[in-house]
């Protein structure tokens, strides 16, 4: 089990010792039992980390926007930044050091073992307590959560209320780390894409007809881009009109830019952004799972990227967010790549 | 008009309805979330008793996400081929419309009456009539709708009000066009009695009780965020805001928008100005042709969407530009919860 | 509903001139349009209106003509971005769709008998121009008039031919920012030029127009020199896409920068975020 104090202890360690200029990890939240975002910079407020199945975040997600704050400060403070992050997360923060998008000295990275179970998905908690108010979710000691609500604790089997995502987890334990807590504990995930063969056995037309009836529904909020680590482009597909723009930029380029989504959230519309989008992440998603999660509408994210992540290690046998010195697959070239008309 | 309405005979009201666009809350399968959705008239399940509240209010129809203004064409002698494209006048009805809901439509009026109407807009409105659905329970645990004034039997911006007793309903007509929906079925309604009544203040009080979260003070707020407009507190409560659109798009209050140009061909020239949805936390909101931002940081843009639903709108219209639905508070990735924002703003020295 | 008049449905207008003001990668055209069929369009000085281009989009633009001109609007454009460009692309003869007016204008009515001080800054004179030239046309009901305009270099400057003219009936003051051969007037920025010539607030309005900087050092310059917040009155800028106060982008606090604006008083503009 992760031993919260000595989470709280070392991250107060780091703080004081003046490593990095704050940590960012989980924090109980104002709205019903869901944990928060938090940002400790001084080392008494570390009180307020806690880790439990309802740090369902992709932390990751911060590395992005203070590389952005970073830019915009004339003497920014070069010290790195402390990041609670779950294995699936710290996936994430080796794509971005694959990309050279941050470097390793930018990031400290407290890794967690998620060991037997994961994080809790909302919608399946709320059923098995049929709508009674939830106070508290803990980890058990035996792959299992206890659930407080205003009537008691329940006692309940991780796998019954685990994320989506966990139950395809392929690491439980964090990739890399400057600090590590909790043991490594053998996954036992024998089918990485089991949740794909569904899908995968309809036929073209009536893939096209779900995913029709799914991006119908998209109010193009953005929110699955904007909660992606990876999405971090300034310059975005959708924006092309309106993005990175500086004083020093000349009306032609303005007047240039083309603009290759329209803003209205019709079908033709929805589907190039999602579709694009996925196209951009492939070889670089690690299935977290968050823009599933953010989605206001329900649309199956996760589907189109898994996808994706399939063909990567079908086609290259590349795993991705594993190892920060490989080359990231998309920006690289091999002889025994299968494509022979880019010699 | 007060009448009664059992539950055995709703299907048969519906099914009269036969010259409206009936919309109520579907929830699609495999989908957890309800959505208005034009229904099945030979539907008798038209309001679920599972049905809490949808996650776009009416406004995602009397407001679309997309509006076409207009179509041009290419040149002519009168210089450009323009079409205004108004909103047929078809008539609709939106069951299970929730209280907070229908006073947020009540706000949208006022935005887009004034000096300029809103011709696009009110063409809609105008041919809807909202047929409320009290809050017997609190649709989410963190409804506030009694903090801005509202509440969950509040009748603002319906034209009938159902409050569920059970095996009827309690059917309040509040406007001609809610008494010309009833009449459509005159037959099958009843006069309530004192039973009736009694029982309606008594499931109102219920109802009340139970609501959890609460804007302490609410009155006081206007003037303290005018204060605060220079404090560093809006860089701490947006620290970990990652700007998507989901608060303002299911607000039912929110209503910014664009404008542009969607083009379908060059030549000749052929093409929409359409008006779409648009979110004060996008970056390029306000963004300057030059460059120049006047909101550039995730901290402007918070604060200027809680300042402009919480003082600016109060300024001018005397009232919040927030129902308590709650839904940024239960929708955002992030849990920024606006409650306990306004709650610190009440404390802040 | 027949009673309600479509507000976002441009009315189609010949541009009939075209003037090049100002060359180069900042350039400057003043249009003159007239509208195709009759119409009761109308104007207060300091008022902008929608121009569109179709496919391009809209861009607000002050008219820069006085409203005691009838036969034509006059705008004057900096080329900033994609309908802009569309514009200063466009020839004599073409047509573009304008909607307007729109803003509050400046209170001109109010300033019977006083002197009127116009400082302006590179495109800045263009929404000024038309409360100045309406001053011009009733002369008999102001004081003295003045105008301190300045640009970066002589080749900004924007209404060149016109200033000149101007000088029989006011006191014109210009500048540019660096010393240049040939230039035989101020060389510094425009508010070091209002305050090298010092005018006197005794019964005075000044109308301030330019980039945000220069308004900014102009307003501190203005009240050293005594103005008060109410004699000192400027027009704002925002990016707008409805124009009528309802889009909600333009907004500084509670005002609509289209509607409730774009003219202020420094009395009023300092009172709202200085969010623009």
């Amino acid at each position: 089990m992760v031993n919260l104090e000595d989470l709280k202890m070392e991250a107060k360690r780091i703080l004081d010792e003046g490593r990095v200029k704050y940590i960012i990890g989980y924090q109980r939240g104002t709205n019903g039992v869901m944990s928060v975002p938090a940002f400790i910079k001084k080392p008494e407020d570390v009180e307020k980390l806690i880790w439990d199945p309802t740090c369902i975040y992709n932390l990751t997600r911060f590395l992005v926007d203070e590389k952005r704050r970073k830019a915009r400060q004339k003497e920014p403070d070069q010290r790195p930044v402390g990041i609670i992050a779950k294995g699936c997360d710290t996936r994430a923060i080796v794509v971005l050091l694959q990309e050279e998008f941050i470097k390793r000295e930018d990031v400290f990275v407290f890794g967690i073992s998620c060991e037997n179970t994961g994080v809790l998905d909302e919608k399946k908690i709320a059923e098995k307590v049929q709508g009674k108010k939830v106070k508290k979710v803990e980890f058990g000691e035996n792959k299992n959560f206890i659930i407080t609500t205003e009537n008691g604790s329940i006692d309940v089997s991780a796998k019954e209320v685990l994320a989506e995502r966990c139950l395809e987890c392929k690491a439980n334990y964090p990739v890399i780390g400057d600090i590590s807590f909790g043991e490594k504990v053998a996954s036992g995930l024998t089918q990485p894409f089991l949740s794909l063969e569904k899908m995968e056995s309809l036929s073209g037309e009536e893939r096209w007809r779900f995913w029709e009836q799914q991006f119908n529904k998209c109010i193009r909020c953005y929110a699955c881009r904007s909660v992606c680590p990876m999405c971090y482009c300034e310059e975005c597909v959708v924006d092309t009109i309106n993005f990175a723009v500086t004083a020093d930029t000349s009306a032609e380029e303005k007047a240039q830019k083309i603009k290759w989504v329209e803003k209205s959230p019709v079908t033709s519309e929805n589907f190039i952004y999602h579709l694009v989008r996925a196209m951009h992440l492939a070889g670089r998603c690690i299935d977290c799972g968050e823009c599933e999660r953010v989605c206001p509408v329900e649309i199956p994210l996760r589907f189109l990227n898994k996808k994706l992540e399939k063909e990567a290690k079908e086609l290259f046998d590349y795993d991705v967010g594993f190892d920060p010195e490989k080359p990231s697959l998309v920006s690289c070239f091999k002889d025994e790549d299968p494509e022979d008309f880019i010699r | 008009m007060e009448k009664i309405l059992t539950k055995q005979s709703f299907p048969q009201w519906v099914k009269k309805l036969k010259s409206y666009n009936v919309y109520a809350p579907v929830k699609n399968d495999k989908d957890n979330h309800w959505n208005y959705e034009t229904i099945d008239m030979n539907d008798p399940n038209v309001l679920d008793s599972n049905y809490l509240n949808t996650v776009l209010s009416p406004k995602k129809i009397i407001f679309p996400q997309r509006e076409v203004f207009l179509e041009f064409g290419s040149q002519n002698e009168e210089g450009y081929d323009i079409k205004a494209t108004l909103p047929d006048e078809e008539l609709s009805v939106f069951f299970g419309v929730r209280p907070c809901d229908a006073r947020a439509v009540a706000l949208m009026d006022k935005v887009f009456s004034g000096d300029f109407e809103d011709v696009y807009y009110w063409k809609r409105r105008k041919s809807t009539t909202l047929v409320g659905l009290a809050c017997n329970t609190p649709p989410s645990q963190n409804c506030f709708c009694l903090s801005v004034e509202g509440s969950p039997f509040s009748k603002e911006g319906l034209d009938i009000l159902l409050v569920d007793l059970g095996d009827r309903y309690f059917v309040d007509s509040l406007t001609e066009k809610g008494d010309q929906l009833i009449n459509v079925a005159k037959e099958i309604f009843k006069e309530p009695g004192e039973k009736d009544k009694s029982a309606v203040k008594k499931a109102q009080l219920d109802s009340e009780k139970e609501i959890n979260r609460q804007i302490k003070d609410i009155k006081e707020i206007p003037l303290k965020l005018k204060e605060m407009f220079d404090s560093s507190f809006w860089d701490e409560e947006s620290l970990s805001c990652i700007r998507c659109g989901i608060c303002t798009y299911l607000c039912p209050t929110c209503h910014c928008f664009d404008i542009s140009d969607e083009v379908i061909a060059t030549s000749p020239l052929k093409g929409k100005r359409v008006r779409t949805w648009d979110n004060c936390q996008f970056p390029d909101f306000t963004m300057h042709s030059s460059g120049h931002n006047p909101r550039p940081d995730k901290a402007s843009r918070l604060r200027q969407r809680t300042l402009h639903k919480f003082q600016y709108f109060v300024e001018k219209y005397n009232h919040f530009m927030c129902t308590g639905c709650s839904r940024c508070v239960s929708k955002c990735p992030v849990g920024i919860d606006i409650i306990d924002v306004l709650n610190k703003v009440n404390h802040y020295e | 509903m027949n009673s309600m008049s479509n507000e976002y449905i441009p009315k189609a207008a010949k541009i009939i001139d075209i003037k090049e003001e100002v060359g180069g990668a900042r350039a400057i055209k003043t249009f003159r349009t007239r509208f195709i069929s009759e119409n009761s369009f109308s104007h207060r000085c300091g008022q902008c209106a929608m121009l569109s281009v179709f496919g391009k989009g809209e861009s607000m633009i002050s008219i820069s003509s006085t409203p005691l001109i009838k036969d034509y609007l006059q705008f004057s454009i900096l080329k900033m971005g994609r309908v802009t460009t569309a514009l200063h692309d466009m020839e004599v003869g073409e047509t573009i769709g304008i909607r307007g007016p729109y803003g509050n204008g400046f209170p001109i009515d109010e300033w019977k008998g006083k002197n009127l001080i116009f400082i302006g800054g590179g495109i800045g004179l263009a929404p000024i121009w038309s409360v100045l030239q309406t001053a011009l046309g009733k002369k008999d009901d102001f004081g003295n008039l003045m105008l301190i305009y300045g640009s970066r270099t002589s080749k900004d400057i924007v209404f060149k031919e016109e200033l000149e003219a101007l000088r029989k009936d006011m006191t014109v003051h210009l500048s540019v920012d660096v010393e240049e051969p040939g230039w035989e007037e101020f060389v510094g920025f425009v508010p070091s030029n209002v305050k090298d010539k010092a005018p006197s607030p005794e019964n005075t309005i000044t109308v301030t127009c330019g980039p945000p900087i220069m308004i900014k050092f102009a307003i501190m310059a203005l009240k050293e020199l005594g103005f008060e917040d109410q004699q000192i009155y400027t027009t704002v800028e925002n990016k707008m896409k409805c124009g009528i106060g309802k889009c909600g982008r333009c907004n500084i606090g509670p005002h609509y920068v289209c509607k409730d604006g774009p003219v202020y008083s420094w009395a009023e503009l300092k009172d709202l975020p200085q969010e623009y």
